[in-house]
Parts: C-alpha cells; sequence; structure tokens
C-alpha cells in the first residue's frame, strides 16, 4: 500500500518561532518568576517595561532639574541667599550658566559658588539701591510724606 | 541662622542684645503714637532699611587690585589645572584638560580632527574664576578638542500602548554620537 496523501498532511508552520520568541523573551531574561521564561508571560511584561522605559526617559529630565534647583538652594543658603534671589540675579547680570552647571560648581568648585552668589549679591543691592534712591521726592513733586519725615 | 539660635537661648537664658535690637511690638504707624502693634514678617519690608554706603573710589582700587592680581598670575602662568564651562551642541559642559565629552548627534568633523569649542561661559583655576557676560572673549580663552569616536547609541525601545483599545506602536531609536577628547584650555593675559 502506498500512502500518498500522507506527505501533503505535513505542514510548515513557520521556520522562525523560535527566534521571534527570544526577541521577546531575552528582555525578559532579568524579571522575576516565570515571566523570565514563559512566552505569555513574558509578552505582558515586557511590553509594561518598554512603556515604563519611554515614560521614564520623559521624567528623567524633570526630576533631573528639580534634583539640580534643591541642591543650588541648599548651596545659596550656605551664603546666605535663597534659590531665587541667586538665579534672579544671575540672569539679571547676564550670566546664562544653567542649573546643571551651577550645580556642579556648588559641588565640585566652592569657589566659584560663591563667586557667582557674590555676583548676585551685588547685583541685588544695586537693585535696591536703584528701587530706594535716596528718599527725596522728584523735582517739582511736593508731598506731605516727605514734609512729616 | 544668628536669629533663630538667639531666639532658642532666650527662652533659656536672657540675653540682653536681641530684645532690644528686635522688639516684639512696633508702632503702627511713626504718626500715630501709642498704637502698639506685634512684629510679624509683613511689620517691616524684606530689604534691608540702611543700605551699607557705597564709596566708588574704594571699589575702583579693589577692582584694580583684583584684576593686577589675576593678570599677573595668568602671565606667570601658574594657575595649575583650569576648568571651562563651554556651549556646544546645545548644552553646557564644566570641562578640564583630557576628559571625554559624549555628544548625542553628529558632528561634521571626521575622527582625529581638532575642534575649538568658542563659546566659553566661565573659566575657573584655584585662585580665579572669570565669569563671562554672557560668553569670554575669544582672544581669551581658547578650548581644544580632538574627535575620538562617531559610533551609534544603543537602540532604545520607544514603546506606546493603550490598554483595552488595541493599540501599540513600537519604534527603535539608534541616534548617532561623538565622542570628543578635550585637550587643553588655554588663558590669554588681557584683562582689563
Amino acid at each position: 500500500m502506498v500512502f500518498l496523501s500522507l506527505s501533503c498532511w505535513i505542514r510548515s508552520r513557520g521556520p522562525d518561532r523560535y527566534w521571534k520568541v527570544q526577541d521577546i523573551v531575552k528582555n525578559a531574561k532579568h524579571f522575576r518568576g516565570r515571566k523570565n521564561r514563559c512566552y505569555k508571560l513574558a509578552v505582558k511584561a515586557v511590553r509594561r517595561a518598554f512603556v515604563y522605559a519611554t515614560k521614564g526617559r520623559r521624567l528623567k529630565k524633570r526630576y533631573m532639574r528639580t534634583l539640580w534647583i534643591s541642591r543650588i538652594a541648599a548651596a545659596s543658603r550656605e551664603h546666605g541667599m535663597k534659590y531665587p534671589v541667586l538665579m534672579h540675579n544671575l540672569t539679571k547680570s547676564s550670566v546664562q550658566l544653567n542649573r546643571r552647571v551651577i550645580s556642579d560648581l556648588a559641588i565640585t568648585e566652592p569657589r566659584s559658588f560663591l563667586s557667582l552668589a557674590k555676583v548676585a549679591r551685588a547685583r541685588q543691592q544695586e537693585g535696591f539701591r536703584a528701587a530706594l534712591g535716596d528718599g527725596k521726592e522728584p523735582v517739582g513733586v511736593f508731598s506731605r510724606v516727605v514734609l512729616l519725615q | 541662622m544668628a536669629l533663630c539660635r538667639g531666639a532658642g537661648l532666650l527662652l533659656r537664658t536672657l540675653l540682653p542684645g536681641n530684645p532690644l535690637l528686635f522688639p516684639a511690638v512696633c508702632r503702627a504707624q511713626s504718626s500715630v503714637s501709642g498704637v502698639l502693634v506685634p512684629r510679624t514678617s509683613l511689620t517691616s519690608p524684606p530689604w534691608p532699611e540702611q543700605l551699607p554706603p557705597v564709596c566708588e573710589a574704594e571699589d575702583a582700587r579693589r577692582q584694580a587690585a583684583v584684576v593686577s592680581t589675576v593678570n599677573g598670575s595668568i602671565e606667570r602662568q601658574d594657575y595649575g589645572r583650569l576648568f571651562a564651562v563651554v556651549h556646544f551642541a546645545s548644552r553646557q559642559w564644566k570641562v578640564t584638560g583630557e576628559d571625554l565629552i559624549l555628544i548625542e548627534n553628529h558632528l561634521e568633523a571626521g575622527c582625529g580632527e581638532t575642534i575649538r569649542l568658542e563659546k566659553v561661559l566661565l573659566v575657573g583655576a584655584e585662585d580665579f574664576t572669570l565669569v563671562g557676560r554672557p560668553l569670554l572673549g575669544r582672544d581669551l580663552v581658547r578650548v581644544e578638542a580632538t574627535v575620538i569616536e562617531k559610533t551609534e547609541s544603543w537602540p532604545k525601545v520607544h514603546m506606546r500602548f493603550w490598554k483595552r483599545h488595541r493599540y501599540q506602536r513600537k519604534m527603535i531609536i539608534v541616534q548617532p554620537q561623538t565622542v570628543l577628547r578635550i585637550n587643553s584650555i588655554e588663558l590669554a593675559p588681557r584683562l582689563s
């Protein structure tokens, strides 16, 4: 007897299932539990991991900026100034250093940070002097505020 | 800080100075007598009442002394290691000699070519700092770097997934990178 239709029943189901599975499971090898071995569990875990990584790359920029700001605030308070005063006066003195570099200077170059704090302090005093003036009214203005003093 | 310490000590022992300098009550208006108001954070304006007096001659003398000291030490080249803050590739880098920088984009220079980083914001040594407003002059500082390596980043996965909506997109991002080695930072004696 010759079975002629036996060979027609053998299907080629796709030659690369192993590699498709490994593509996903290799990203989960450091996970805990069965999701580092079993494809169905690994697919979900790997998808979550990739999505969290994508979102985390955007959040990392915000967190780093908050960290730099808190470091600069701490360092400026050591010199008797506050963070908004320091940054605003540095901007007014047209010193365009960003927060990352200023926090690095505060950590590794304390003397340079002190010089920046002094620049900001001097600019603040200049601003006060310009705003307060000598306490006199402008020429031609007569008011009882100056009279009573 | 001294004020907090003084206020804390007042609870235990009587400090003679503080109650006289910062009384707990003050007058509401200088013209109305007898109306006392407790002293709060808004009693007096946050700027100091008396600004320190400005003596322009002394300021000019001090500035001339500082400039001549710094110029002298630059001419004698006895400052040791210099660091610089450089603006390059839309980022600011704090840089010294012999250190490596990884830039996340493609530079037109080939490997092994020397580059001059021109936008210098700050230069510092052990005893002095030169702060640019916003940049230091091109003839004052010279920062040189060599292109060492031009490569690509590791393949980062950008994945978007919206649950219960059968939506997911996966993209692999590979960015060109350049590695620079900072050769030297040089100062020229030209301050005024």
